[in-house]
């Protein structure tokens, strides 16, 4: 017979088990619904588009097996997806350029710079305009004719003739590009912002004590400090790039030639334009390995700790 | 806890529910649904015909959607993989010629030839250009193929007689129509529209069979390099090779463009822009040699559709009853012969430059150009297209550029 001791401590070993049971039971109740959209929405579509690229298929077609097919015309005989590939790239390449130029402004408006809260509004506005929007109003201000891009180079006597931006090979990417970067660059500003807010001034208080110079606290601890927030933009902007689809549909829709073209115009090109699925499909298995491979370097960057709970 | 006899009861009653409802399903109307190509400003008018479509067979319902361009074919292409695409459906250009070398439209021949009165109702040129592998696969619902508009004024003003009549002269006229702030000639670029300007010089872009690229040929590349030469000085105006539709038809309509080779529907983009055109100042031409590339909208059958019977009818009502009232709405021609006389003879009277604009759509249609019949014709547009731009825009010369698109075409018509 088990001694009364045992008896109330197998008993509440019992309670804590059926307690931890009901409580992994309720949390995956509450999961369920999250994980069960995120499973049909996304788990299963990547899962039957990485088949797909391995496929030939078009809606009303039987699949068959393709093997390596799509990626072998991809990689050896498909010199557009270079192209879009090396544009999305530079895309990329621009977002450190653009974060550091939202750092500037960032410290510009959060020092004691009259009219800063103006400042900050105004180049926070681009922000929320939708992207569409946005294309259309650059496309009209780099208009060869009757932009005012245009009108206020020759003004002033900076361009003997209109500079074709969207229409040249040499111009339409860059131009692209400033279009981008303007209109992201407010939420770059704010998220910098708000992570300059939060450092503790007594840091910046104890470094003076210590007689450190300016740039030495931005190094040492501003820097560090807005290291979650420059994290965030970083993937932020590269997920941006991935998916300017919009603005560069708008604006040349891939052109000259295909002189602005990106991974994403050209999937939805070869889908929707030729009825490629197929190879549409293996250029979005493609852009979602550079992704993912971009992401960990980008958390690898910061110390690979980016995203953890904070207990 | 419920009783037997409330279960007895709901049993009953759900059976005598059922049993009511049955005739009522078998009962339900015969369903088709049409979709249009951004008419949607011809609302009253599509409405009116499906109501009289209806109302001359009761039990039938049409349904009605319109999509902007860009949108039909991810709509479409969506609703196929969905099993439910429209019954009858209007697309542009060599559009639906894809959707037949995909099985998705069904293959009219076996009606027309049944229905000889259906078939001799169109302009045969017309009709022939959604022939795929001998199989027709769309009606004509509105018809356009390109033309040559030009700017009387700036014309005289360059001491120039008339339209030009070959090649070499719409080179030489642009030109003498350029100044420091006007260009010669501008084209459409999309859907091969700018093709007469080879055509109109002996090159072919592909064998007759469809099976072999035929362009890259000295000639070609003569042409080429002359078209890129005359861009470079500014006779061609750039917006040709960069533009789709606003900005060349916007650029033509400021009034400092001397030639504008587009389709009929530019006419009114056009007109709605510039000030200046008026019939005095609007001159309308044939390109030379009369070659042209048709634009034109057709309608097929889905092959998917469960009433095939009733959207051929509803085919045959909008083509002949509907045309009529679509062309003087739009001003446009429609294919259909007798319904485009008709209202011809009518323009001629009220709107005499419309007239002459619309009479060269149905004039010289067996030198339309740029119709190739293919299943894959995005595709070979696209493997060509981005290659002529390089060297039209300066990026390559014209022996390279054509030997590279000369290997994409070819790869694309091998894939099939």
């Amino acid at each position: 017979m088990m001694p009364a001791a045992g008896r109330v401590e197998g008993w509440r070993d019992d309670w804590w088990r059926r307690r931890r049971t009901r409580e992994l039971a309720l949390i995956a109740c509450f999961l369920l619904p999250s994980i069960t959209v995120f499973f049909l929405y996304r788990v299963l579509p990547l899962g039957w588009n990485v088949l797909l690229s391995f496929q030939y298929w078009s809606p009303l077609r039987p699949a068959r097996w393709a093997g390596l097919d799509h990626y072998e015309e991809m990689l050896l005989h498909d010199d557009v997806f270079w192209q879009a590939l090396q544009n999305t790239l530079i895309f990329i390449g621009v977002s450190p350029l653009a974060i550091l130029f939202a750092l500037g402004i960032a410290l510009l408006v959060n020092s004691d710079l009259k009219g800063a809260a103006i400042y900050r509004s105004i180049i926070f506005l681009s922000y929320p305009l939708m992207t569409v929007a946005v294309g259309i109003i650059w496309r009209w201000m780099y208009d060869e004719r009757g932009g005012i891009i245009n009108f206020v180079l020759r003004e002033s006597g900076l361009a003997s003739k209109p500079i074709p931006f969207l229409q040249s090979f040499e111009w339409a990417l860059p131009s692209v590009i400033v279009a981008e970067v303007w209109q992201i660059l407010g939420f770059y500003m704010i998220i910098i912002l708000t992570g300059l807010q939060s450092i503790p001034p007594h840091l910046y208080e104890a470094a003076a004590i210590d007689g450190a110079p300016r740039w030495a606290q931005f190094w040492r601890i501003t820097l560090p400090m807005l290291k979650p927030s420059l994290f965030l933009c970083a993937v932020v902007g590269i997920l941006n790039s991935f998916t300017s689809f919009d603005l560069v549909y708008i604006m040349t829709n891939g052109g000259p030639g295909h002189a602005t073209e990106l991974l994403i115009t050209l999937i939805y090109k070869s889908g929707f334009g030729q009825t490629k699925f197929d190879y549409a499909a293996a250029l979005t298995v493609v852009q979602f390995a550079l992704l993912l491979a971009l992401t960990y370097l980008a958390n690898r960057a910061v110390g690979g700790n980016a995203g953890t709970l904070q207990r | 806890m419920i009783s037997r006899r409330t279960l007895v009861k709901s049993g009953a009653g759900t059976i005598a529910a059922a049993a009511l409802g049955m005739p009522a399903i078998a009962q339900a109307p015969k369903k088709i649904s049409f979709l249009t190509w951004n008419i949607i400003d011809q609302e009253p008018m599509i409405r009116g015909w499906i109501a009289r479509f209806m109302k001359d067979r009761p039990g039938v319902e049409v349904e009605w959607l319109d999509k902007k361009g860009p949108e039909i074919p991810v709509f479409y292409q969506t609703q196929l993989a969905a099993g439910t695409p429209p019954d009858v459906i209007n697309t542009q250009g060599a559009l639906g010629l894809e959707y037949a070398g995909q099985g998705a439209l069904l293959d009219l021949t076996p009606r027309l030839n049944a229905e000889a009165d259906v078939r001799t109702r169109f302009n045969a040129d017309y009709l022939s250009n959604w022939v795929y592998e001998g199989s027709n696969y769309m009606l004509p619902f509105y018809i356009t193929k390109t033309l040559l508009f030009y700017n009387k004024p700036m014309f005289q003003k360059a001491g120039l007689a008339g339209p030009p009549q070959s090649f070499d002269e719409i080179l030489a006229s642009a030109q003498k129509l350029t100044a420091s702030d006007a260009s010669g000639f501008l084209t459409l670029n999309f859907d091969w529209l700018y093709w007469p300007l080879y055509a109109m010089n002996g090159v072919d872009l592909l064998s007759k069979d469809l099976t072999k690229a035929t362009f890259n040929t000295p000639k070609a590349i003569e042409v080429t390099e002359r078209l890129a030469k005359a861009t470079e000085a500014g006779a061609i105006n750039k917006i040709s090779w960069t533009g789709r539709w606003v900005e060349p038809n916007g650029a033509f309509a400021a009034g400092n463009v001397g030639m504008l080779h587009a389709h009929s529907p530019a006419y009114f983009f056009v007109k709605g822009q510039g000030k200046w055109v008026t019939p005095e100042t609007l001159g309308v031409a044939h390109a030379p040699g009369g070659f042209a590339t048709p634009n034109s909208h057709g309608l097929g059958i889905s092959k998917a559709s469960k009433n095939p019977d009733l959207a051929w009818d509803f085919l045959k009502f909008v083509t002949n009853e509907g045309a009529q009232e679509l062309g003087v709405n739009r001003k446009l021609v429609t294919g259909n012969v007798g319904v485009d006389a008709r209202n011809l003879a009518e323009l001629e009277k009220n709107d005499p430059l419309v007239h002459a604009i619309l009479k060269t759509q149905l004039e010289h249609t067996d030198k339309m150009v740029g119709n190739w019949r293919l299943g894959n014709d995005s595709r070979v547009k696209e493997a060509f297209w981005p290659e002529l731009q390089n060297v039209l825009l300066g990026r390559k010369d014209a022996k390279t550029a054509l030997a590279d698109a000369e290997r994409k075409v070819a790869r694309e018509l091998k894939r099939g």
